[in-house]
């Protein structure tokens, strides 16, 4: 969605000659850090103001690594509540062309909001690829409507 | 063929390397980097190539033309797009120079907004004051510099509303802003002045939220992200070029779009 960069900007672009400091021009601080060792998603969450969003909203949204060549490990499929209540995120994971993806429950508090985006920051890929493919038995879905909080980050790049 | 103009002294070849990195910093601008050869360099720099600060106040330089013909531009009467009020990103895209959990929020009931400079009145203003002025919303994209953007929908007086309310001098040349998160900022009277300026106190309709610059926060349809500072606590009208946290680390200052 709207990720083009307007043609007027880069035409702008071509006659200035400033940011010559940076590279990185947004970011002195890396965006989306896993939480610190020994802090629950939960906290974690909360350290990152969570801010309300429609669950209908989410769904099929891209799912980002927080790096700075922004990986896409998936699309969010839908939300769920697990077994305990919590509310785990569904994310049609990995694959190629479309081969080979398949779901995975993340938690919420694992997640972030990224402007149109989701990113996970507790785990890294390699983690994921070892979560169990998901089932649905014993969970309830999450009504479209619900809404729900997601902590923030600033993009990783 | 050796070049019948070719002075007899040349300037040393490894300043071009000694700048290397300069110019591949600027690879996305190609143009420019296409036409940064050692002659163009000591045109700019009046053949002092050999001080980094020389080449660096000559792009300098350039950035300040095209600060200018960007204002040249400028028509004070043209509106940017607007959106229809469904495709609103909810929450909006936290971005700052710092990651989130670094945010310190604003409390609105101590906080005051700090006038000076060339107004008639100059008492502090508090959030009441701001929600008693006229209310403008606007459905606008937020354009990053960095390429990304997205549909936010802002509410809030005009900062023209504003700046009229408190006798500012409209003919003064900038508009500047401090915050409380020392990003500070400035911007033309030209844009200030603008009725896609606003001074965004609400954000979809609910409260600016913490993240996004609670309790006021610059939003302009008309220049990049970057120009629009968060967390507002002072706004000054002078005549003396303000600068900015990105400007001073060579971002454009006009930076319209």
């Amino acid at each position: 969605m709207m990720r083009s960069v307007p043609i007027r900007i880069l035409l702008g672009s071509c006659f200035l000659a400033a940011a010559m400091n940076l590279v990185h021009a947004q970011s002195t601080t890396p965006g989306g850090m896993p939480p610190p060792p020994g802090m629950s998603l939960a906290e974690s969450t909360a350290m990152r103001f969570p801010q309300p969003v429609r669950v209908g909203d989410l769904l099929g949204r891209e799912v980002l690594r927080p790096v700075e060549s922004q990986d896409i490990l998936g699309r969010v499929r839908g939300l769920v509540r697990d077994r305990d209540g919590r509310i785990v995120v569904v994310v049609d994971f990995g694959g190629f062309l479309g081969f080979g993806t398949r779901s995975i429950a993340v938690p919420v508090d694992a997640m972030v909001l990224l402007g149109q985006d989701m990113e996970i920051v507790a785990f890294t890929p390699e983690q994921l690829r070892q979560f169990p493919t998901f089932s649905p038995s014993g969970t309830t879905e999450v009504a479209n409507d619900t809404i729900i909080k997601v902590g923030l980050a600033k993009p990783s790049h | 063929m050796r070049s019948p103009f070719r002075p007899d002294v040349v300037p040393d070849t490894a300043i071009l390397a000694d700048h290397k990195p300069l110019i591949r910093s600027l690879e996305r601008r190609g143009l420019i980097r296409g036409s940064l050869s050692l002659g163009a360099l000591v045109l700019l720099t009046g053949c002092d190539v050999k001080r980094p600060e020389a080449v660096e106040s000559a792009l300098l330089a350039i950035s300040r033309l095209n600060d200018g013909v960007q204002a040249l531009l400028f028509d004070p009467n043209r509106l940017a797009p607007t959106y229809p009020a469904s495709t609103i990103l909810r929450p909006p895209k936290f971005n700052a120079y710092y990651d989130v959990m670094d945010v310190k929020p604003v409390n609105g009931t101590t906080w005051r907004l700090e006038v000076s400079g060339r107004v008639a009145d100059k008492r502090p203003w508090t959030l009441q004051d701001l929600r008693a002025l006229p209310q403008t919303s606007m459905v606008i994209k937020h354009i990053c510099v960095e390429g990304w953007s997205y549909i936010g929908g802002w509410s809030g007086p005009t900062l023209r509303a504003f700046l009229e309310h408190i006798g500012a001098d409209l003919r003064a040349k900038y508009v500047a802003f401090k915050t409380a998160d020392d990003y500070p900022s400035s911007i033309d009277m030209a844009t200030a002045l603008h009725p896609q300026t606003l001074l965004a106190i609400q954000y979809g309709g609910d409260t600016l939220a913490d993240p996004f610059g609670f309790p006021v926060r610059l939003r302009m349809a008309t220049k990049l992200g970057y120009k629009n500072p968060k967390w507002i606590t002072a706004i000054e009208v002078t005549n003396t070029y303000p600068g900015g946290y990105w400007e001073e680390k060579g971002f454009p200052w006009f930076a319209g779009i």
